[in-house]
């Protein structure tokens, strides 16, 4: 009586418990494939809309297929990935940025190679992807670093652009000095929430001042961050932060309020940042966008005293995609790819995105809100020699720490002296 | 229909904890399964992660005590994280009991406006640490914050400052901002033990003469002992992991004045180019022990021996 009665009770629990479960299964048909796409860009509408429509035509183009992107911020993406893809699992495709290497040397990506029309991508683009010969991602968004700036203030503080938008390095201390003479904040900038904007200024001095080679040196450990030239880069930054060039609130101002720092409330001179600044800012003003009749102007950083490259600039990938090392479904994942990378979509990034791509795009002539925007990118482009990557792609661990820390935050904000830097930078990454 | 013996009968049937250990697994069973899978399998996994380094594609490697050697011999990142989650363990820990115990004292003694204040004393209870985050840096940022802002008013604008901005005010300003969210939770705890203190021990004290403060240390105190102890616990082990509330005002800045060993455990693990989670883990670990050491001393040393009886 007793098991007939336990028999029951178990048979009364199974009961309960063994819908509730299979209610919370979907329905499988064997026809349908769904393609899993994690990306970051939540909070950019262009990006958004171009990307779904990239996979609403691949489901045009395969019936049965849906794909589903996941919308993340960058953080918690990166965070998702790295605990997904060790446990074999995680989605199919998946947003990642060149300077995370990790993903390969893990196995976690597989080449590209075979699976991509490369035609569609510019050489230089997928060269920034490559490593030991094969190619990892998919080379989406590209940018270069400019250094926007006021056009309106610029003429308020009686100084005049140079033919060639660069100024010297003494002319910008001093613009600097004009402008919070003035009451201006010279230099709109935060490191709120990014490891890398408060040091836009010194990587690109550093750039012009050392050139590519040694440029490069510097941030993979091959050279000392004791080197005269870079001593002498640090002093001048220095003086230009001693100047009061960044907002008092710059160690908490995240990288969209220096945005709005710059164009709408309280107003800066200048903005050095990626030309990625579009997504936030040709956005409607009611969404934090700049003023429709906003003066944006761009120039060059200012040029280094002996420097090796005054015409050198910083030009990189962003945005990418990889396809998952564990996916069964790298063929329709690489469909993907190509579906997001065809000239009419590359075309489509510049006129609605507002930033250059590694996608070939046949666009000889622009159009739109913002084509006297693209226009004067493109002449800032013209006898520029491009460093592809920035410092973060080059280190790793704890120099990568220690550069969030210092070069973008610390010295920046007046907390370092030259030497500190020095010591600190040099400890932390310089292997010689 | 059913005579008594029968009604009997289906009372033993359905009595669960009659049943045998079968209906006692079934019913137990989903609740065991999700703790084992998602508190012990961690926990078992994170000991056997700081014991080797972990490589990618599945590949792991024993490295013994070779993590928890580098991590105490060669990282100074550690040591500034360990010093600073100390310094906040310790005051708030202090603030925390001291101060909730100073609003229940208040409260309990009838304060003007007590039931008003009482709201607005436990309300940043409710918030999530994120949003307070968000909200104390609006508050302590330099340009438009109310903190500076204030002081301006106040005419004593030659103190603003860039709270979070500096190492030597960012993590007592991160400090502030947790006493103003937490301080009303042991308020509540301190009041509901305050008043189930007995009346006629309180009474009798008064009609000693016995002055507030006396009373407070010679009376009240004793008497709430336990849940001072109590208190103690549960802050400093909440203190030893304080993450959130760091991560969103200052994600350890600057110049690691804020680092605790969680954000940067959480750097190590995600931010560093790598896959292996051993040292980590490693750190983890070791954190773990030194905070089950440091509950199991502040425990026993807090043990109340002779039981008071009211």
């Amino acid at each position: 009586m007793h098991a007939f009665s336990t028999m029951r009770s178990l048979a009364a629990a199974s009961l309960i418990v063994c819908p509730a479960l299979l209610g919370t299964l979907p329905a499988v048909h064997a026809q349908d494939v769904t393609l899993e796409v994690w990306s970051h860009e939540a909070d950019e509408p262009a990006k958004v809309a171009f990307r779904e429509l990239a996979a609403r035509s691949l489901e045009r183009a395969h019936s049965g297929v849906k794909v589903k992107i996941t919308w993340y911020e960058k953080n918690p993406l990166f965070a998702a990935l790295k605990t997904a893809l060790p446990a074999g699992k995680g989605p199919d495709v998946f947003y990642l940025e060149p300077d995370q290497v990790e993903y390969i040397s893990a196995g976690y990506i597989i080449p590209l190679d075979d699976l991509v029309n490369w035609n569609n991508i510019e050489p230089w683009a997928r060269k920034v992807w490559t490593h030991n010969g094969k190619t990892y991602g998919i080379p989406q968004e590209a940018y270069t670093v400019e250094l926007y700036y006021n056009r309106d203030l610029l003429k308020k503080l009686g100084v005049a652009l140079p033919a060639n938008a660069q100024f010297t390095q003494a002319q910008f201390l001093d613009l600097v000095k004009k402008a919070r003479a003035a009451g201006m904040t010279p230099i709109s900038q935060g490191v709120g929430d990014r490891p890398y904007p408060g040091a836009y200024l010194t990587v690109e001095a550093l750039l012009r001042k050392l050139g590519p080679d040694d440029y490069q040196k510097l941030f993979t450990g091959k050279l000392s961050f004791a080197d005269p030239r870079v001593v002498e880069v640090l002093q001048w930054v220095k003086e230009v932060v001693d100047a009061g060039a960044y907002p008092k609130n710059f160690m908490t101002l995240k990288l969209g309020e220096s945005h709005y720092y710059f164009y709408t409330k309280p107003g800066a001179l200048l903005l050095p940042m990626g030309s990625f600044y579009t997504g936030r800012a040709f956005v409607p003003e009611d969404k934090g966008g700049q003023p429709p009749d906003f003066p944006l102007g761009i120039m060059q950083f200012p040029s280094m005293d002996r420097g090796a490259c005054n015409e050198c600039k910083t030009s990189t990938i962003g945005a990418s995609f990889a396809i998952n090392a564990a996916s069964k479904q790298k063929q329709l994942g690489a469909e993907f790819l190509n579906a997001m990378s065809t000239p009419q979509m590359g075309k489509m990034w510049i006129e609605t995105v507002y930033l250059q791509t590694g996608i070939k795009a046949d666009v000889k002539s622009f159009s739109g809100p913002h084509a006297t925007y693209f226009t004067e990118l493109m002449e800032r482009q013209k006898g520029e020699k491009y460093f592809i990557g920035q410092p973060r792609d080059m280190v790793t661990g704890e120099c990568k720490d220690t550069f969030a820390q210092v070069l973008n935050s610390g010295f920046p904000g007046g907390l370092l002296s030259v030497d500190q830097a020095v010591g600190m930078m040099n400890k932390a990454c310089y292997k010689g | 229909m059913f005579g008594s013996a029968g009604r009997d009968a289906a009372k033993v049937e359905i009595d669960a904890r009659r049943g045998g250990l079968g209906v006692l697994l079934a019913f137990l069973a989903p609740a065991l399964i999700i703790y084992a899978g998602f508190t012990i399998y961690p926990v078992l996994r994170t000991f056997y992660n700081a014991f080797h380094a972990i490589k990618p594609q599945g590949v792991v490697e024993f490295v013994g005590f070779g993590n928890f050697t580098a991590l105490l011999l060669a990282d100074p990142v550690f040591w500034k994280a360990v010093t600073n989650t100390a310094l906040f363990t310790l005051v708030a820990t202090i603030v925390d009991v001291a101060g909730g115990l100073l609003l229940a004292l208040c409260l309990f003694a009838r304060a003007p406006l007590a039931p008003l204040l009482r709201v607005i004393w436990f309300t940043p209870v409710l918030m999530s640490y994120v949003v307070v985050g968000i909200l104390w840096v609006w508050i302590f940022d330099y340009d438009w914050g109310l903190a500076n802002a204030s002081l301006r008013w106040l005419g004593l604008g030659a103190l603003e400052q860039s709270w979070l901005g500096q190492p030597s005010t960012a993590l007592w300003s991160v400090l502030f901002a947790h006493e103003w969210k937490w301080l009303g939770f042991n308020m509540i705890v301190f009041l509901a033990a305050l008043h189930a203190l007995p009346a006629e021990v309180l009474g009798a004290a008064e009609l000693d003469n016995c002055g507030w403060l006396a009373k407070l240390i010679y009376i009240i105190a004793p008497m709430l002992r336990t849940t001072i102890g109590n208190l103690i616990v549960l802050s400093f082990i909440g203190k030893m992991m304080v993450f959130d509330l760091i991560w969103v005002m200052t994600g350890g800045g600057p110049l690691w004045s804020t680092e605790t060993v969680s954000t940067y455990v959480y750097k190590r693990a995600f931010e560093w180019n790598t896959f292996d989670l051993g040292y980590p883990s490693a750190i983890a670990v070791l954190w773990f022990v030194i905070i089950l050491a440091f509950v199991a001393i502040v425990t026993r040393a807090l043990r109340q021996r002779d039981r008071l009886e009211f």
